[in-house]
């Protein structure tokens, strides 16, 4: 480096080293940083609670797959369980009438009915096997019958009607039990069997009301959209892919992703940008395209006939793919000026910045396949877009609903 | 702004409290804006350069070691940031056909009556590339070799575009002399500009920009 060059830099270095008084604070730029440490914090905030939301939404998975998957057999057998301990006790009351008073007086087993209905309750085979092997089951039955009154009189708990009635059947002895045909020991066979199924019936209903229910819908949605007012609204369309799980038996969730193209007018007034316009333009025309994002929580507010009408409220995030705004003028001599449109760049994304309102009428037209129709209405709550417009949108929507349980079911 | 009243001001900021980091941010300012100035085009690129810088300064100002010089270290941080901006924006670099500047007798510049803006305007008229080298040369006092390895450019691109930014701000110096001697405002638009693929060697390759060196 030769002496001229350092010359050169000594000049510039001496200059422009530390130029503190050179320079005047903006306190614009202080503004701007600030905004940047705004949404830092609120990065932060999201990220702190990201695990915790991660951890809820897992948990709630988990129980989701667990309450439908859960072992339907082991359920079933506990009930069966439970029916097989209490439901002969019940039948012999109702069939025979009087055997639980039996114990408290055994007495009453001497008279020919009693000792018909005590032989029924046995049950087939020891009755026939009274039948065939008369003798030794005599034996047996005089000796148990002792034990047996003895029981009676010391134990007059439900729990125990079933033994004291085997005992009494054979208290009767072979006399009795022996001139009985065989049809007249059949008959509570069948009667059994009926309650038996009765009470399957019975017990598979609340497994029906609490099983949550998946659903998947395609939609297709003609709207209106409008800054302010629907007054100068234009038509925009929409298409996408919902995702539906009943969380209770009237509530359910939804999420998923609808495509949206959105045209609309705005008047300049609603239009903020910092650029200077050089000439002021009527209004603006936008045409948006973006992902929106809902997640809905509805309520069921009658369900019947294969008709389904539910009420729906929840927060939609919008993903801007495209955003384009043209400029419109009084005359023709303003568009040489301004700008005549622009393209904003990137995509941008608000979260949670619209407020959905819906209604749905779904009509179920197979256990798999039902239509619905929605009319909706989607209020912002945040400034959105490009030119920070208040969007509104109001529409029907025309969905086909697939049920998912009907297909796990079969 | 005594050495006191800085460390209760970095005390407050690490506490995140947002009138000490007004407070620190104003104080250091000119300071800041200064460096960043010369790194860029315009005050509007500088001041979200600096802007850059300064919440890479709040947000990570606990790793600050209260012991050493604070200025010194902000510098660093204003610095990064503005090589950082370099290397966001160098895809393309303006390349000029210089025989006109070898011609340019060095005369005696530090003579000339040249102002800070004046200096400055210079400087920001000066394509990256070279504004760039020139700073981290002449102003920071870098090597070549250390130039090199922080723009991720070879030792001979880094002296190259040295050379070629002294000859652009010799002619500049001696234009603005003239302009002042004929009372000729005519700017004048430089119509021998070319736009060429940079000469930097690999691209792909990161500086390491750490941020937060003493």
């Amino acid at each position: 480096m030769n002496n001229k060059d350092k010359g050169l830099d000594d000049l510039f270095k001496k200059k422009l080293e530390d130029p503190v008084d050179q320079i005047g604070y903006k306190e614009e730029d202080w503004t701007a940083l600030e905004k940047m440490l705004d949404q830092q914090k609120k990065r932060k905030g999201i990220i702190f609670w990201l695990p915790y939301i991660a951890s809820v939404a897992a948990l709630l998975l988990l129980f989701l797959g667990w309450w439908n998957f859960r072992p339907q057999v082991n359920r079933d057998n506990h009930h069966n369980k439970f029916q097989a301990s209490n439901q002969p006790v019940k039948s012999n009351t109702g069939t025979n009438g009087g055997a639980i008073r039996q114990p408290v007086n055994p007495k009453q087993t001497q008279t020919p009915a009693n000792a018909v209905n005590y032989a029924a309750n046995t049950g087939v085979s020891a009755g026939r096997r009274n039948g065939k092997t008369g003798k030794s089951l005599s034996a047996a039955g005089s000796r148990r019958d002792t034990t047996g009154l003895q029981k009676n009189d010391l134990l007059n708990t439900p729990q125990m009607e079933a033994l004291t009635a085997t005992s009494h059947s054979q208290v009767t002895g072979p006399s009795s039990v022996g001139a009985l045909p065989v049809s007249s020991i059949d008959i509570p066979q069948p009667a059994i069997r009926t309650t038996a199924i009765k009470t399957d019936m019975h017990l598979n209903k609340p497994k029906e009301a609490y099983r949550p229910q998946y659903a998947i819908s395609v939609l297709a949605a003609p709207d209106i959209n409008g800054v302010g007012s629907f007054q100068q609204g234009k038509v925009g369309t929409n298409f996408g892919l919902l995702f539906s799980a009943g969380l209770f038996k009237k509530i359910s969730l939804s999420t998923g992703v609808l495509y949206s193209v959105k045209p609309y007018t705005e008047s300049f007034q609603d239009y903020h940008t910092k650029y200077q316009f050089p000439v002021t333009p009527v209004n603006v025309t936008a045409d948006c395209r973006m992902l929106d994002i809902p997640l809905n929580l509805g309520y069921e507010l009658y369900n019947k006939h294969q008709s389904k009408i539910t009420v729906g409220t929840g927060l939609s995030s919008y993903i801007m793919l495209h955003e384009s705004y043209k400029f419109n003028y009084t005359d023709s001599y303003s568009y040489t000026t301004g700008p005549a449109n622009y393209n904003v760049p990137g995509v941008n994304k608000y979260f949670f910045g619209v407020l959905n309102l819906n209604a749905t009428y779904q009509r179920q037209l197979n256990s798999n396949v039902g239509i619905s129709l929605q009319p909706y209405l989607k209020l912002p709550l945040t400034n959105l877009g490009y030119s920070q417009v208040r969007l509104q949108t109001t529409g029907v929507a025309i969905g086909v609903t697939w049920n998912f349980n009907s297909l796990a079911k079969h | 702004m005594g050495e006191e009243d800085l460390h209760q001001l970095i005390r407050g900021c690490i506490k995140q409290d947002r009138k000490c980091q007004k407070m620190l941010y104003k104080a250091f300012y000119g300071f800041s804006m200064g460096i960043c100035l010369r790194y860029t085009g315009n005050r509007d690129e500088a001041s979200e350069v600096m802007n850059q810088g300064f919440f890479k300064v709040f947000t990570h100002i606990d790793s600050y070691d209260i012991s050493r010089p604070f200025k010194a270290w902000l510098g660093k941080i204003m610095m990064n940031v503005s090589i950082d901006f370099y290397r966001a924006n160098l895809k393309m670099a303006y390349t000029e056909d210089l025989d006109k500047a070898e011609n340019i007798s060095d005369g005696d510049l530090v003579d000339k009556n040249l102002h800070y803006n004046d200096l400055l305007v210079m400087v920001q008229k000066l394509p990256q590339a070279y504004r760039t080298v020139f700073n981290l040369f002449a102003i920071e006092g870098y090597s070549h070799e250390e130039i090199s390895s922080m723009l991720n450019i070879n030792i001979g691109t880094s002296k190259s575009n040295l050379h070629k930014a002294r000859q652009k701000l010799k002619r500049m110096i001696i234009e603005a002399d003239s302009r002042v001697n004929s009372g000729n405002y005519n700017r004048g638009i430089d119509n021998n500009n070319s736009i060429v693929a940079i000469n930097a060697i690999n691209m792909n390759g990161v500086f390491i920009n750490k941020g937060i060196r003493g």
